[in-house]
């Protein structure tokens, strides 16, 4: 009983502890807030909205009076402009190069399109050549990326006609034909008439057929999901700081001299000691359970089937619980824990989370990205929890489970050894 | 006189703490290298481009060739030839491949003969890069499927001239019809701001892999740096020594600002390890280094006062441990220091330039991104100077010595 009653008084002073509050509740809390209003939050419809793109642009193409002041440039400023493109481009217009260079060194603009001069002339020389220029912030990326991709399907557009009309003038010259210049003017509209059909989406089924790779979600979920997967990393995170926090109160108590008080009463060292264990696994399981419930009911997280869920969060918790304690057992005094749980466990919990992050980057998530957390006990927590929360079952969760409770074997040992040796008594 | 004595004394107390280096330097250098490795594409491959799995059933036909040629000219996916099944290829996508295309058996003859196949693509399109490998798939598709249609628009005029069009004619149609997709007559370029082209400096392949990674650790662990020196003055408040020092002749102002100076100090020696570490990392922080000194002295005068208004605050260390991570946590990620505003939405952006360290992101990607001169830091320093002067009356005012 008495095991249980140190267990109680630790946990208690805990829960009234502010720090504890603030770092292991309020932070975690906090930053999953965060990112949730960053990303998802604010979207009305619970997808996320690319702010739109500041775009300027800059028509410097002369139209070509032989083909009937035919403007390559005029038709691509117009289609930039169109209302199908309203909700993703702030399109405005200006004369000059150097001033829309300007204004996206000024960061007024996100990217300017400069259209050169001889584009439509370009169009009509067989020799000629023509570059559109897409200027941009060189901190931004998704924007102009969207942008060049716009800009490139349409001069495709242009780019076929003139292919066309080119290879049939060629191709029948080598069979001594010579075509008039009505017939390549026909060739080009067939092709034209052939991409805008495309374009309008009638003919790109014919094309391609996409398919999701199995098991990907739906945009909604996936912010839902993407969420979760960064409240289940802090979660880790501060489960590791909350057993850090509540071991160093054995050296705590020791220098406040209430555990060599303790040692006189008839309660065994083992029985102090096994009181305080019982504590700093109990303190993880309140804290674990106050974010997951906070999680599911302001985020919407869904923490996958109660099975393998439970048995991720059984390997965080002895897992988290028993490396504070390694972690503490290793510090002379109270004063290194400043520093311990600022840096190493920050060092280590930022490495062992950071898939989290880099996952989401477009070519990040594999080889040192994916291994180097795994060399932290964070790495494989998180491992668990994911499969369990991607709808893995327990096969699933069973190696990383396998591989905690290794770990948690190994530091729960050495750490109470420590403790042991340290703290004397019987 | 006096506030320096007060200074070098906190200056050499945090020193003589080996952890303080470690802390101040060795962990922002850390991550600075792990965050600038994979965000720049995981390991530095030679080939930045997304990996695509190219799973030919079509055997090498003419158009399952023409297409990996007119895939291997994407400047942004590469494609990777696969032998292994539809299922192991498709298990492959979101992890080790952004997508995979797949060319039916019979794709190019049944094209030839004026069938709409479609090729079959596995991506998913809510990701940044399987929807970068889905548009740049489509690309080559309309290409490929464009020179089947000039090919057939010249024989088309070929057989409207009264001459058959055989096979040798359009294949020829076809061949020279690829050869011009990959010699593009009208061509998309994108530049970059100065940077890339003032002084024809070549945009820097560093500069893009740590112009994220180097001043956002250097803003987050700038923060982070402050909790040593809080704590100090929170051991100082606690041992009574602060009280003490008021019988002595050092007045409370000198106390004060010798407090403040050893923050300063040791954040602006933070600053410039960590501005000398990007330089060896190709981060060109020495293009403009009179902007990017006017910010880092902006940068550890604000931090200071934050450092000084926690310490003043805290009333236990473990509050100044709280007080100064919350504040990195939060300043650090709505300030755009570990993801770039770019990717948050408008209302965030907002919010963030509402704060310094948005404005420190700003200033010094300016300089080592931007390619932009000392003008341009000058308003971020501004903005800087004006947090410092709040947060040092702040702290200033409510300063206790007990």
């Amino acid at each position: 009983m008495k095991v249980l009653d140190i267990a109680l008084k630790d946990l208690r002073r805990f829960l009234r502890n502010y720090f504890f509050l603030g770092l292991g509740i309020g932070v975690p809390v906090l930053v999953g807030a965060i990112f949730y209003f960053a990303f998802g939050g604010l979207a009305s419809d619970g997808r996320f909205n690319l702010p739109q793109i500041d775009v300027v642009v800059v028509n410097l193409d002369e139209p070509v009076a032989a083909y009937g002041n035919f403007s390559a440039g005029e038709m691509l400023a117009d289609f930039l402009k169109s209302e199908e493109l309203g909700g993703l481009l702030a399109v405005t217009e200006s004369n000059s190069a150097a001033t829309a260079r300007a204004a996206v060194d000024r960061q007024e603009a996100d990217v300017a399109i400069i259209i050169p001069a001889d584009l439509s002339a370009a169009m009509f020389d067989p020799q000629g050549r023509a570059v559109i220029e897409v200027y941009h912030d060189p901190t931004l990326t998704i924007g102009p990326g969207i942008v060049k991709s716009i800009v490139t399907q349409f001069v495709d557009a242009l780019t076929g006609s003139r292919i066309a009309a080119s290879i049939a003038y060629a191709q029948l010259a080598k069979r001594g034909v010579t075509v008039d210049g009505t017939t390549i003017q026909n060739i080009a509209m067939r092709y034209g008439e052939w991409s805008a059909s495309l374009a309008e989406g009638q003919g790109a089924g014919t094309l391609l057929t996409v398919r999701s790779p199995a098991g990907s979600k739906e945009q909604g979920n996936r912010l839902l999901a993407m969420i979760g997967g960064i409240m289940a990393s802090m979660i880790i995170f501060y489960a590791f700081y909350a057993g850090a926090a509540s071991a160093l109160t054995i050296l705590q108590e020791k220098e406040d001299g209430t555990l060599p008080r303790l040692s006189t009463t008839p309660t065994p060292m083992s029985a102090i000691l096994g009181g305080k264990l019982i504590a700093v696994f109990a303190l993880i399981i309140v804290q674990v359970s106050v974010l997951m419930a906070f999680s599911s009911l302001v985020f919407k997280t869904t923490w996958g089937a109660p099975g393998p869920m439970l048995l991720a969060i059984v390997g965080l918790v002895v897992l988290a619980g028993s490396f504070g304690i390694f972690v503490m057992s290793w510090l002379r005094d109270t004063r290194q824990a400043g520093i311990v749980l600022g840096g190493v466990m920050t060092v280590v919990g930022m490495v062992g989370i950071s898939s989290v992050f880099t996952g989401t980057v477009p070519g990040a998530g594999g080889g040192i990205a994916a291994t180097l957390p795994l060399f932290t006990p964070h790495g494989w927590a998180l491992r668990a929890w994911r499969l369990a929360m991607d709808g893995g079952g327990i096969g699933d969760v069973l190696l990383p489970l396998v591989v905690m409770l290794a770990l948690t074997a190994v530091f729960f040992s050495i750490g109470v050894l420590r403790f042991r040796k340290r703290l004397g008594g019987h | 006189m006096r506030s320096i004595d007060l200074m070098v004394k906190d200056l050499q107390q945090l020193v003589r703490n080996w952890m303080t280096p470690v802390f101040l330097v060795a962990m922002p250098i850390g991550f600075t290298l792990f965050f600038g490795m994979i965000f720049s594409g995981a390991g530095g491959q030679s080939d930045p481009r997304l990996p695509v799995a190219f799973v030919d059933q079509d055997n090498g036909s003419v158009l399952s060739t023409h297409l990996l040629d007119l895939l291997e000219a994407s400047d942004a996916i590469r494609p990777v030839a696969s032998d292994e099944s539809v299922d192991r290829v498709e298990r492959k996508v979101g992890k080790d491949m952004a997508a995979a295309v797949i060319v039916p058996a019979g794709y190019s003859e049944r094209v030839l003969a004026g069938e709409d196949v479609p090729l079959t693509v596995v991506a998913d399109g809510g990701t940044a890069a399987g929807s970068t490998a889905q548009t740049a798939i489509q690309a080559a598709a309309v290409r490929l499927r464009g020179a089947v249609k000039a090919a057939q628009l010249s024989a088309e005029a070929l057989e409207a001239q009264g001459q058959a069009a055989d096979e040798s004619f359009l294949m020829g149609a076809l061949d020279e019809a690829i050869a011009a997709w990959r010699q593009l007559p009208l061509t998309v370029v994108a530049t970059q701001s100065r940077a890339a082209v003032e002084k024809e400096e070549k945009p820097s392949v560093m500069a893009t892999r740590y112009g994220q990674a180097s001043p956002g650790m250097m803003v987050q662990f700038s923060i982070a740096g402050i909790m040593g020196a809080a704590q100090i003055l929170v051991l100082e408040r606690k041992s009574r020594s602060l009280q003490r020092l008021l019988t002595t002749a050092i007045s409370r102002v000198e106390i004060i600002v010798g407090h403040y100076l050893t923050m300063f100090v040791m954040i602006l020696a933070q600053l410039a390890v960590l501005i000398s570490f990007g330089q060896l990392l190709g981060v060109n922080y020495m293009r403009e280094p009179v902007a990017v000194l006017l910010l880092a002295v902006t940068m550890a005068l604000w931090t200071a006062s934050l450092g000084l208004l926690i310490g003043t605050l805290a009333r236990t260390e473990e509050q100044a441990i709280i007080f100064s991570l919350i504040p990195m946590f939060v300043l650090s990620a709505l300030g755009g220091a570990w993801m770039p505003l770019e990717v948050t939405g408008k209302a965030f952006q907002t919010v963030g330039h509402l704060l310094p360290t948005a404005w420190a992101m700003d200033g010094i990607q300016n300089i080592i991104v931007r390619g932009l001169g000392l003008e341009s830091a000058l308003l971020p320093a501004g903005i800087m100077l004006a947090y410092a002067v709040v947060l040092f009356a702040l702290a200033a005012w409510r300063f206790k010595f007990e």
